[in-house]
């Protein structure tokens, strides 16, 4: 259009800051707190310049250095902070710094555009760190506000109220849905992340699950760690993972046939060898390959989990699963750890069956040799401790009872924020502190074991669950992360004793929710009130299952669920040729019946404008073009000035069409001007 | 010929009255369609003259009332007398009785008075004691407003503004027109000497063929627009009147046919649009924009 180039005026500018901060807001968490402090800062200068009349960067060349300057120094700060790759953190600190330093910098309408649409890339971003229901839709609402801020700076008609252009600009989202829907579905998926970047991908710095338990005190530098990715945990590691809410995985068990809470042993990684205060898993040529024999004794579960990603290969099973998982490369470590042949960077899912009583009958040499091994020369007190009782007892089992029964009877408590321990650590824990939680029994339990020549292993995984009664998803969450302890008896295999049981009970009834402090379990306000506790916990119940249906559904909807779906739905063998092919037929569709709903419902064209708008369009594409509110010889005086070879036709033309659409000459003279339009070819 | 004899009178127009060309075609358009004129501005920059020459060239009969602050009704329209010779009452007609009034500084008459005008203007009669007695054919008022020194006056309020079909604007003639203003003749001589371009039949008859200008749905469309923008896009206090609309179209008739066209044209809607709506609608932001009736004309697609 020849419209002039305005600058938008305060209130059109004032909205766009108002949506470019809702998209920036989640990146205030993501980001160090620099980023949401320079962005706030500046949307305030250009809202005090708008509301209040402070001057622009543009007024004077000392506001023009000071705004340049700081955007110099923030590249400076984002690169010395990220390095000089720019990965996701840094291009997404970038954009958001950038934006809001363009912000003060809008001037005209081409400067307004460019930042609307930089800000429809804000939005993007924020589906990089995560894509929760909440953030689409919080995105999908600011998407809303992007799209009205780009109608109130395009149509004519711009003093139309924020409602009527809210209205609009929604229901355009709304025509886009089905679009979005089809590419959603059908667009092919490449298996994997399709972001390389290995630092980027998985467990969005959530404490997960590591490989090594170490007892003692934590290196202060690893308490901070931008994420879960250490391959170290020390001791105190699973209490962190026990103050997070962070979901590790979720289980659909078939036919809702949950078993009981103190079942429900989730095996993950097994940890053999220590060397007094770190706990680490055997590879498995260090192990008999072929030990591993189960005998099941119960009826199996089927069950599904859903794994969040945690950017290593072991997967998670029911104590003890009856084959590999269904959906998933894997193969069994020879101690009964289920590892994935790739590290899980996206959610997936698995099939599995399990049986709760079994006997695991994995032997071998090299095996019991190895979880034998005591680090040589430490834990004095306790090799006495277990010596002096080896002397006493009548056999193993009997050794064993000693051993629990010494949990159970001594002043030992089960705690989640235990002193530190000094000096020997397990002896400082066995005979000074006595205050501890899972690792600390399982691993000080296990060195009692190994002491008196029983084999002995830890074994971490998670601990019972949250069973959600809306959709009967059981939730497992970092909290629920626990050690035990399997021993070996020549007749018996491998047995799991659980140290902690015979500390606390209840740990194993009811799970870890009941030893968490009650603020932790419902906002403390309505902690008293049993009915509004009920409640709560209703709605509560009826948003995780919706999530979880969200997590499972939208978010994992990778190319194997892809696949199975187009299958069910009568494509068979869909490759990604296939599905493009399909996609472009249905978006045509779509825009077809669009096209023809739009033609339905406005009033049918007359000819004499359609063959107008011809007219119309051949100007325009000589860079001429018909403003929306210009009459048609004013239109054609404009047109006639720049093109004064054409006079003669575009007069003929206008008169014509003048007369036609404004004075309902016979329609006689339509044939004349559809002829004169066509042979209206002008050039520059 | 309509036209012709149009062109001639606006050429004597604009030779009395130097650089107005586009306030005296928009004066004469108000005419024709049947519209009383009100015209702003401050003294001094040719209102009378403007109204007079109008009465002169359209062979009009023409009487100037000066507005003052202690006139009364009857000033206007006229009294009975009681005669001896007849024993009767008389009327005397006031100078309301005439073809074309300029109401000089209408605001400075007290509301009552004010109100005896606009009441003749919009019924083309006046009733003085129980009589009604219709009012000359053609009737044009031509009044004005010095928007300056409002002390002590009584601004016509809105309701009343929206009788007067056009507001219009002289304001300073440009320099070279100013120049020739001031090296010329003296007005009231040429004044004097102006004889009438056109009978008082065929003005009357012109504007019997104003009403025969085509008016196309399109075009209806888009004055429909134009009132649906105003009052739904919240920038005015209130909307445009049916009324403002029937004067859209008729105004814009009339200047189509000084444009020589026997149908409507959106650009003769956007010519007459200014004068019509600017007395008629109050923006709701106090912005001291000028340019805010081309603003509404760029924010009105043609349909």
């Amino acid at each position: 259009m020849a419209r002039p180039d305005l600058s938008p005026d305060h209130r059109t500018i004032n909205g766009l800051v108002a949506a470019l901060f809702i998209a920036a807001l989640p990146h205030f968490i993501y980001q160090p707190f620099w980023v949401g402090l320079a962005f706030t800062m500046m949307i305030s200068w250009r809202l005090l310049h708008n509301l209040r009349g402070w001057p622009l960067p543009a007024s004077s060349i000392w506001l023009r250095v000071l705004h340049n300057g700081a955007a110099a120094l923030m590249i400076v700060i984002i690169f010395s902070h990220f390095g000089l790759t720019i990965g996701r953190d840094a291009g997404a600190a970038l954009l958001t710094i950038m934006l809001a330093f363009k912000v003060v910098e809008i001037r005209s309408l081409r400067d307004y555009y460019l930042t609307c649409y930089l800000g429809y890339f804000l939005v993007i971003t924020n589906f990089f760190y995560t894509q929760s229901l909440f953030i689409v839709v919080l995105m999908m609402l600011v998407i809303v506000l992007l799209n009205s801020c780009l109608i109130s700076v395009n149509t004519s008609t711009s003093a139309q109220s924020l409602k009527k252009r809210l209205g609009l600009s929604g229901k355009m989202v709304l025509k886009a849905l089905p679009v979005m829907l089809f590419l959603f579905m059908l667009f092919p998926r490449i298996p994997g992340p399709i972001w390389g970047l290995p630092e980027d991908a998985g467990g969005n710095g959530a404490a997960t699950m590591s490989e090594q338990l170490t007892l003692g005190e934590i290196p202060p530098d690893q308490n901070r760690g931008t994420s879960g990715i250490n391959d170290e945990i020390q001791m105190g590691k699973i209490s962190q993972l026990i103050q997070s809410d962070a979901i590790a995985f979720r289980v659909q068990f078939e036919d809702d046939n949950v078993p009981p809470n103190k079942q429900l042993y989730w095996r993950g990684p097994v940890l053999w060898q220590s060397d007094g205060t770190v706990w680490s898993p055997l590879q498995t040529s260090q192990l008999n390959e072929q030990a591993l024999q189960v005998d099941y004794q119960s009826q199996a579960v089927d069950y599904t989990i859903t794994l969040e990603p945690h950017n290593k290969r072991w997967l998670f099973a029911l104590d003890f699963p009856t084959g590999k998982p269904q959906g998933l490369a894997s193969y069994f470590a020879p101690d009964g750890g289920l590892n994935s042949a790739e590290k899980m960077r996206n959610r997936r899912q698995y099939q599995l069956s399990s049986s709760t009583e079994y006997q695991l009958n994995a032997s071998g040499d090299r095996n019991l040799w190895a979880a034998l091994q005591l680090p040589a020369g430490e834990h004095p007190r306790t090799r006495a401790l277990a010596e002096s009782w080896l002397e006493e007892s009548t056999g193993q089992s009997d050794y064993i009872d000693r051993a629990l029964a010494f949990f159970n009877q001594q002043d030992f408590v089960y705690s989640l924020s235990p002193p530190q321990l000094r000096g020997d650590i397990v002896d400082s824990f066995l005979f000074e502190t006595r205050e501890g939680f899972c690792e600390h029994y399982a691993a000080s339990f296990t060195i009692l074991m190994r002491a008196a020549g029983i084999p002995a292993r830890i074994v971490t995984g998670y601990q019972g669950g949250d069973l959600n009664p809306v959709d009967n998803v059981l939730t497992v969450r970092q909290r629920d992360a626990h050690a035990w302890t399997e021993v070996w008896l020549p007749e018996q295999g491998w047995i799991r004793v659980d140290p902690t049981a015979a500390v606390s009970s209840q740990r194993l009834e009811n799970g870890i929710n009941d030893l968490l402090p009650a603020s932790r379990r419902s906002p403390g306000m309505i902690a008293n009130n049993d009915m509004l506790v009920e409640l709560w916990q209703d709605m509560k119940n009826n948003w995780d299952a919706f999530n979880t249906a969200w997590d499972i559904w939208v978010v994992g909807f990778d190319s194997q669920i892809q696949k199975e779906l187009l299958s069910r739905l009568g494509m068979s063998n869909p490759d990604w040729r296939k599905m493009i092919a399909v996609l472009t037929a249905l978006l045509a569709l779509t825009g077809i019946i669009m096209l023809f709903l739009s033609f339905y419902r406005r009033q049918p064209t007359e000819p004499v404008v359609a063959y107008y708008q011809r007219f119309c369009y051949k100007l325009a594409r000589l860079g001429i073009h018909k403003a929306a509110h210009e009459g048609p010889q004013d239109f054609a005086r404009r047109a006639e000035q720049q093109l004064p070879a054409y006079q003669r036709q575009i007069q003929s033309i206008t008169e014509l069409y003048a007369r036609l659409r404004y004075r309902r000459d016979n329609s006689a003279l339509l044939n004349e001007l559809a002829d004169q339009i066509k042979a209206f070819r002008p050039r520059r | 010929m309509a036209q012709a004899q149009l062109a001639a009178i606006l050429a004597t127009v604009n030779d009395i009255i130097l650089g107005k060309q586009h306030p005296i075609k928009l004066a004469l358009t108000c005419l024709l369609a049947k519209g009383h004129l009100l015209i702003e501005d401050l003294p001094g920059v040719g209102k009378t003259t403007l109204a007079h020459t109008l009465a002169t060239t359209l062979g009009l009969r023409f009487q100037r009332i000066q507005f003052t602050s202690d006139m009364l009704p009857a000033d206007i329209i006229g009294v009975s007398i009681y005669e001896r010779e007849t024993a009767k009452f008389n009327f005397h007609p006031g100078p309301i009785f005439n073809q074309l009034i300029l109401a000089d500084e209408v605001n400075r008459a007290s509301p009552r008075t004010q109100s005896a005008l606009l009441e003749a203007m919009e019924e083309q009669q006046v009733t003085v004691e129980g009589q009604t007695q219709s009012l000359s054919s053609p009737f044009f008022v031509i009044a004005t407003q010095n928007p300056a020194n409002q002390i002590g006056t009584f601004p016509l309020p809105e309701s009343q503004l929206d009788r007067f079909l056009m507001r219009i604007e002289l304001g300073y003639p440009d320099a070279r027109a100013e120049r020739d203003l001031l090296l010329g003749q003296d007005r009231r001589e040429l004044l004097q000497q102006l004889q009438a371009v056109i009978t008082v039949d065929e003005l009357l008859q012109m504007q019997q063929a104003v009403a025969e200008v085509h008016i196309s749905h399109a075009l209806v469309d888009y004055v429909q627009r134009i009132l649906n923008h105003t009052r739904e896009s919240g920038l005015y206090q209130t909307g445009l009147s049916p009324r403002a609309g029937l004067g859209l179209l008729r105004a814009g008739q009339a200047w189509a046919m000084i444009e020589g066209r026997d149908h409507v044209l959106p650009e003769d809607i956007q010519a007459v649009l200014p004068s019509i709506v600017s007395h008629r609608l109050q923006r709701r932001e106090q912005e001291t924009n000028q340019d805010w009736i081309e603003q509404l004309i760029h924010q009105v697609a043609i349909p």
